[in-house]
């Protein structure tokens, strides 16, 4: 991916957050956190493809793809998944200062 | 297919084949999605079928609820000005919004059938969509449907069915 592609991949995640964060106003408070959780899922697709990626982030990548609709489930199943993205990043922060 | 069995087997879709869908199946569903009810007779409602690659990644930016990548998405319109014409403020402001959500359950239900996945989309920003895709000011985007051939259908997520209708009078 040359950098032209790069800034555009970047443009279309920037105009999905932008109109997410208007969107939001009016839609259903639970939409918030699937579109936080949606736009670093497709960050680190583009950081893949512009392989520019890590193990932790590919990680954290897989593990959001798999996940990211039990949004649409119930609100502990949802809670339950944002808790194991957050673990697996906690874990990934202990494992800096060890490397 | 049975109706029931059609109705209980779609699923929102979103996650598709690298595969066009068809142009007579686009238009299938088209034909689908005008048999539907709507108040007064109006058939106020108007439609873009969006095919083309570039058109579609425009309109994915724009569209937070637009997931995957689908091959063809339906914008389902309403000329809101027709609309007041027939229906009045009620017409334009509910009746158009209530035709689009059963023209939009037509198109996937046929859709289901042809063993296309679907999935309709509220979430996204009506005047940008309007202008990306030259709409006039009174036709208002009021759906998006993803069309295209599925990748992975989720599970059915559970219904609930107790305490939920009564006869005759409501005894909740």
């Amino acid at each position: 991916m040359d950098n032209k592609e790069f800034e555009e991949k970047i443009f279309e995640l920037a105009t999905y957050a932008v109109v997410s964060a208007r969107n939001l106003l009016e839609e259903p408070a639970r939409y918030g956190p699937f579109r936080l959780v949606d736009t670093v899922s497709r960050l680190v697709e583009i950081l893949e493809t512009a392989d520019m990626s890590s193990e932790r982030l590919e990680g954290l990548g897989k593990r959001i793809e798999d996940g990211k609709y039990t949004a649409m489930g119930t609100e502990a199943e949802y809670r339950d998944f944002l808790e194991s993205l957050v673990s697996f990043l906690v874990e990934e922060i202990g494992r800096e200062g060890k490397q | 297919m049975e109706v029931l069995e059609a109705i209980k087997g779609r699923r929102s879709v979103r996650s598709f084949e690298d595969r066009p869908v068809e142009k007579e199946v686009l238009v299938l569903l088209m034909e689908a999605g005008v048999w539907a009810p709507s108040g007064g007779n109006a058939q106020t409602w108007r439609f873009v079928l969006v095919t083309d690659k570039e058109t579609l990644r425009k309109i994915k930016m724009v569209s937070p609820g637009l997931l995957g990548r689908p091959p063809a998405v339906i914008v389902i319109c309403q000329d809101v000005k027709e609309a007041l014409q027939k229906g009045g403020t009620m017409g334009s402001e509910t009746l158009t919004k209530m035709d689009s959500a059963m023209c939009a359950q037509n198109i996937m239900l046929t859709a289901h059938s042809l063993d296309l996945g679907t999935c309709v989309i509220a979430s996204f920003h009506p005047k940008a969509v309007q202008e990306l895709l030259s709409l006039p000011a009174e036709t208002v985007p009021q759906l998006l449907v993803s069309v295209g051939y599925p990748k992975r259908v989720p599970s059915a997520p559970k219904r609930k069915t107790e305490g939920i209708y009564f006869f005759e009078e409501y005894h909740g």
